[in-house]
């Protein structure tokens, strides 16, 4: 295999990890709206824990080895307008996403508290679960990534 | 940054097949450490049954489906080796998640028994590796 695509591999593999990840935290996420137990809800927002390594290293290794694709091939060039919107993409996805994960500690630590103070249900949890900018945030994050893969495929203006 | 030179008619199903197989990455990896987990948190069986059937499968469909689109129009010459790894890894995929989907079923239904939900964690553990030996293959294309 040529340089290139040892490139594309572990670019890819960055990909992977990243939108893998972002899937991992997304169905633990959906799981967490579902239950009503502090404990429970605590246990799946731990869980999340291995999707948002996975995200943060993926959206770290795609960016490295892409950019380093970007040097090294002379048919792509920093100017062109994908690679431009793809940097920036990638930027408002971290944005959004550390935004909505800080935003979710919040809920986190409620649930941590009400899990050793008994253990019941919570009106307040649920609210904080289910905080709208919260999800938009996350799951926002999440649809700038897919962005990003539509612009890494059809490269317009290329 | 996916293949560079390829005809604009080929990047739908390309797409659809690459965020399939995103999809269906992370959702088997949601299985596996879910049914690991399980042991200490046996409510966590549920949530491994439905992801299994809601997402791994309906996006290990799309890659599958997308995948043979898009070999329909490559039209590639021979048979190499990295696409023998590609169909071999998403063809297995049907049969080994049809079984850990039952399995899954079983360990919701039958929650004195421990072995259906260990089986689940032991299949989904192989395909994830299976499932990144693929796109290391179908990325790189060694030997063509």
């Amino acid at each position: 295999m040529d340089r290139y695509h040892w490139l594309l591999i572990f670019h890819m593999a960055g990909a992977f990890m990243a939108l893998s990840g972002a899937t991992l935290a997304g169905i633990f996420n959906i799981a967490a709206l579902r239950r009503e137990r502090p404990s429970e809800i605590v246990v799946l927002y731990r869980l999340t824990r291995i999707a948002v390594v996975s995200v943060l290293a993926g959206m770290t290794v795609a960016l490295g080895f892409g950019l380093w694709l970007v040097a090294d091939l002379d048919f792509v060039k920093w100017s062109d307008a994908w690679v431009i919107t793809a940097v920036i993409l990638w930027l408002v996805a971290n944005a959004l996403g550390g935004n909505g994960g800080r935003r979710d500690r919040r809920a986190r630590e409620l649930a941590e508290r009400l899990a050793a103070e008994g253990d019941q249900p919570s009106p307040e949890l649920r609210s904080s679960l289910r905080d709208p900018i919260t999800l938009a945030m996350s799951w926002g994050s999440g649809a700038v990534v897919i962005v990003i893969l539509v612009l890494m495929i059809w490269k317009p203006g290329h | 940054m996916l293949a560079i030179l390829r005809p604009d008619s080929w990047n739908f199903p390309l797409f659809l097949h690459v965020l399939g197989a995103m999809v269906v990455t992370g959702a088997t990896a949601a299985a596996f450490i879910g049914a690991v987990s399980s042991r200490r948190w046996p409510w966590l069986r549920l949530v491994v049954a439905r992801t299994l059937f809601l997402a791994t499968f309906p996006a290990w469909l799309l890659m599958r489906l997308a995948g043979q689109w898009i070999d329909s129009k490559e039209n590639i010459p021979g048979d190499p080796g990295w696409l023998g790894v590609g169909f071999l890894v998403g063809d297995a995929g049907f049969v080994l998640l049809i079984v850990a989907m039952i399995l899954g079923a079983v360990s919701v239904r039958r929650p004195q028994r421990s072995w259906p939900i260990g089986a689940v964690a032991v299949i989904t553990g192989v395909y994830f590796v299976a499932l990144v030996v693929a796109m290391v293959a179908m990325t790189g294309k060694p030997g063509s």
